[in-house]
């Protein structure tokens, strides 16, 4: 077993862990921003952090937003309350993110979190803080969230393993919604035994979330692994002669590669971003300065004037969804835009199960390696959404998918992604563990060592 | 002319439709919210499954296609009240499409859509200020949308009346209020009335509006397509001097909530009272008015009156409905009801002593009082005001007026002092 949950429970740990750990991290933050808020942990359990738009009861919550500034969640989210309940976890912090999830490298946000390996370049997101705290820990697991790839990007820039499972397996009850229909939440740890672990806690239906499922996942695990070939054309030169010297390895262990050819899979961008622009419009609308977070103090003004005032606390990106996702909506255009890429979403997820009835699907997690942050911030919007092409079909279609490195670039980690049909979440996570009996990740960090 | 209407009806479910807040009226603003229905951030709806099987119901009373599966979608918009800054409301799969609701003159006006959707908060309204009361937010309401094939004010009260007495026999009793938003055109365009509130309301502002906008036609204006408010003080219509342009609501699936199989649910099988009332004088050769009267908000009413209606003659059993509504007794036994139309049948005036005996079972008493008694009464009552014997000359119904005082004061046997007093006054007569 290679757990760092297990392997931590069965040290001795100092009376005074924790509150060193919690000192450590308040110094350590000042430089890398992973986290929004420090907890002083209680009990005496495997350190846990949570993504900033999950609400863990009496904590602000704010998903890296200014308009949510003091909005302290009356309740835990599901998932939290899992954890919680089995006392082998004890919270440290809420973690940075781009602001409402929106964005590939963390940088959409006040204070962005930087790469624990390279602090000139971004650390991914949209979780970017998970990725930087579970980078910088040796003994912790992070709960983070997917809409459209922001546990697979930041777990691969940041060399840690990212798990996001199939869509309505966790539940989302106090989850801040980006898009409903996409999001997931998932986790981030240094092996994928933890994650196990982790899934294992807090799987399964949830009255509270009407989409949540009460199905069983399972463990196929396949020896046949698919490459794409449209998404190997996306992906920088040096990263695709790396991955194929991965899958030569694989080979090396058994596995069968084939490569295969998936016209207008790219079609998935689009369709992923109407949705989630839509959806995120919508779940935004709720935030007008007056019952929670954010508070305009002039109660004089007129309910137009007072609503402006408040929107005004959006962040850039944030505003470019909400009037973005308006538009699509609206009756003139909903059918071409709106349904269209509905549709789109159920074509690809009957395209991408008849692949993986027998198969996993395999790829180089991202097509880059984490740009430099002047870089990333010069970047256009589309720019910035064409680098999430590898992430979004799996997303899209809430297939379970994890990201593993497998290999490095100087300090640079190189990540692999590997997607499961759905529910065979088991499946994906037993392939990344098998991996793990072949490849040492490397870490910079070890905080709270024993 | 053409009216259509979009009634809203709340559902009497016990907690909200998205949460588990009670849907009690309460005095004290704001306690029954939740953050479900406050529509903080990282809470989500789930259905209350109640409300699908009373919408269900309703649908199916109204004659409508009922989806096997429905959805819900988001509807957007910008309001105080309205805590999510969208309505979770259904559209194209809203649970009952393309029904039809029959008058009581026969006429069908068809329903183009039944939906089921959250209330918003109620807003209060100061001198210079607002309040907001979220204890309403996320009430389960169903909205029964008609096409505008009402065509005069009568229809519209008969629509209201029947809808009603129907939504009655489902267990949706709209006591409190119906709250509806009217669509009238006398012209090309429409005008919307927003927010009527009670039958009362609905029924005057369409009269104000049918009037305003004959006037306008008749001097050779055409009435403008606009959305105007009620005034119940003044009694007339206004202008709410909004932006007409087509409604822009930006409408989505709900993605927090699932598909859901309709036909899981069960049906309350409805009664249209209307039909029952129709079906009811016919047999009997009685007033079918009198009848949709009696049984149309009174579910104990129309049981009596279908188990006894072979025991006893239909008009006396009518009778007793209406007494037995006049001292609100509920519903009486077979023994009870036997004894009241008796009491009835043997013409004796029914008041609260008698309804109590024949409650417990008692025999009614009745002061006997002697024929040579009564005869001095009836002489000594005519003697302290001859001019009734030229009444009487003039019109013989006099007598009852007589009997009934002479009743009144003895509680004794009627249909003998009718007849002692028609005797008496037919002697001095003569």
């Amino acid at each position: 077993m290679s757990s760092y949950t297990e392997e931590f429970e069965s040290k001795q740990k100092p009376a005074d862990y924790y509150a060193k750990l919690y000192e450590e991290l308040e110094r350590i933050n000042e430089k890398f921003n992973a986290f929004n808020v420090l907890v002083k942990a209680t009990g005496n359990g495997m350190p846990f952090s949570v993504k900033d738009n999950i609400c863990v009861r009496g904590i602000e919550t704010t998903a890296s937003s200014k308009i949510l500034k003091g909005y302290i969640p009356p309740f835990n989210a599901t998932v939290v309350d899992r954890i919680i309940r089995t006392g082998r976890f004890s919270l440290i912090g809420k973690t940075n993110m781009d602001e409402f999830g929106f964005g590939s490298f963390g940088i959409n946000c006040d204070k962005p979190a930087k790469n624990p390996l390279d602090e000139g370049r971004v650390p991914g997101g949209s979780s970017s803080g998970a990725a930087v705290a579970t980078a910088l820990l040796k003994y912790h697991v992070a709960i983070a969230e997917s809409t459209g790839g922001s546990i697979s990007a930041p777990a691969a820039f940041c060399g840690v393993v990212g798990f996001t499972p199939t869509y309505s397996v966790l539940s989302r009850y106090g989850l801040i919604d980006y898009a409903n229909s996409l999001d997931k939440i998932g986790f981030m740890a240094r092996s994928a035994d933890d994650i196990k672990i982790m899934l294992d806690i807090t799987k399964g239906l949830d009255k509270r979330d009407s989409t949540s499922s009460s199905k069983p996942i399972h463990r196929v695990k396949h020896n046949n692994l698919i490459i794409i070939k449209e998404l190997m054309d996306k992906v920088e030169d040096g990263i695709k002669s790396e991955f194929y010297k991965f899958t030569d390895k694989l080979k090396g262990l058994g596995y069968n590669i084939k490569t295969v050819d998936f016209r207008d899979i790219e079609l998935s961008i689009p369709s992923y971003y109407l949705i989630a622009m839509s959806e995120a419009s919508t779940n935004l609308a709720k935030f007008t300065g007056f019952k929670y977070g954010f508070k305009v103090e002039d109660f004089s003004k007129n309910y137009n004037d007072f609503f402006t005032e408040a929107r005004d606390k959006f962040g850039e990106e944030a505003k470019r969804r909400i009037i973005l996702g308006t538009f699509i909506r609206s009756a003139s255009v909903r059918d071409k835009y709106y349904l269209k890429s509905l549709s789109i979403r159920r074509w690809m997820i009957d395209k991408l199960s008849m692949l993986l009835k027998d198969a996993f699907i395999i790829s180089p997690t991202m097509p880059i390696l984490p740009p430099k942050i002047e870089d990333a911030n010069r970047m256009t919007p589309v720019q910035n959404y064409a680098s999430d092409i590898l992430t979004i079909p799996a997303n899209l279609g809430g297939f379970p998918h994890i990201s593993i490195p497998f290999s490095y670039s100087g300090e640079l980690p190189l990540s692999a992604q590997v997607i499961g049909s759905h529910f065979n979440d088991y499946g994906v996570i037993s392939f990344a563990s098998d991996w793990e009996k072949n490849f040492k990740y490397k870490f910079k960090y070890n905080l709270g060592d024993l | 002319m053409k009216i259509g209407l979009e009634v809203h009806v709340a559902l009497p479910t016990r907690s909200k439709l998205f949460c588990g807040c009670s849907t009690a009226e309460t005095q004290e603003p704001n306690v029954n919210v939740c953050p479900i229905c406050m529509g903080f951030p990282g809470s989500k709806p789930s259905l209350n499954e109640s409300a699908i099987i009373i919408a269900k119901s309703i649908a199916d009373a109204l004659k409508c296609k009922i989806k096997d599966k429905i959805s819900f979608v988001r509807k957007v918009y910008f309001y105080p009240d309205l805590p999510k800054s969208f309505q979770i409301t259904q559209l194209q799969d809203s649970i009952g499409m393309e029904g039809e609701l029959t008058l009581d003159s026969g006429k069908s006006i068809r329903i183009r859509r039944v939906q089921i959707e959250e209330d918003p908060a109620k807003i209060i309204r100061g001198e210079d200020h607002s309040l907001i009361d979220f204890n309403r937010a996320g009430i389960p309401l169903v909205e029964i949308v008609t096409e505008p094939d009402i065509a005069d004010k009568d229809e519209l009260k008969s629509f209201i009346f029947v809808l009603k007495a129907i939504l009655y026999y489902i267990g949706v009793d709209i006591d409190r209020e119906i709250k509806a938003d009217l669509n009238i055109s006398l012209g090309k365009e429409r005008v919307e009335i927003k927010n009527v509130t009670g039958t009362k309301n609905l029924i005057e502002a369409a009269d104000y509006e049918i009037k305003r906008q004959g006037e306008l036609i008749k001097m050779g204006i055409e009435p403008i397509k606009e959305t105007r408010s009620y005034d119940e003080r003044t009694r007339t219509t206004a202008s709410s001097r909004e932006k007409e342009t087509d409604e822009e609501y930006g409408y989505i699936y709900e993605p927090d909530l699932t598909e859901y199989d309709v036909k899981r649910y069960p049906v309350k099988t409805s009664i249209n009272p209307v039909q029952k009332a129709k079906e009811l004088a016919l047999k009997h050769s009685y007033s079918e008015n009198s009848i949709l009267e009696a049984i149309a908000f009174d579910r104990q009413a129309l049981e009596t009156i279908e188990e006894n209606q072979d025991k006893f003659e239909f008009k006396t059993l009518m009778q007793a409905i209406n007494e037995i509504k006049r001292f609100k007794v509920g519903k009486l036994d077979d023994e009870s009801l036997r004894m009241l139309i008796d009491e009835i049948a043997g013409g004796f005036q029914i008041d609260e002593d008698v309804i109590k005996s024949v409650i417990e079972h008692k025999k009614v008493e009745h002061n006997r009082v002697s024929s040579s008694e009564l005869d001095r009464q009836i002489r000594e009552f005519i003697d302290k005001d001859r001019r009734i014997i030229d009444r009487y000359k003039k019109n013989k119904k006099l007598v009852d007026y007589v009997a009934g005082e002479i009743i009144k004061r003895y509680k004794a046997q009627p249909k003998e002092v009718l007849k002692r007093a028609k005797e008496i006054l037919d002697s001095l007569v003569k």
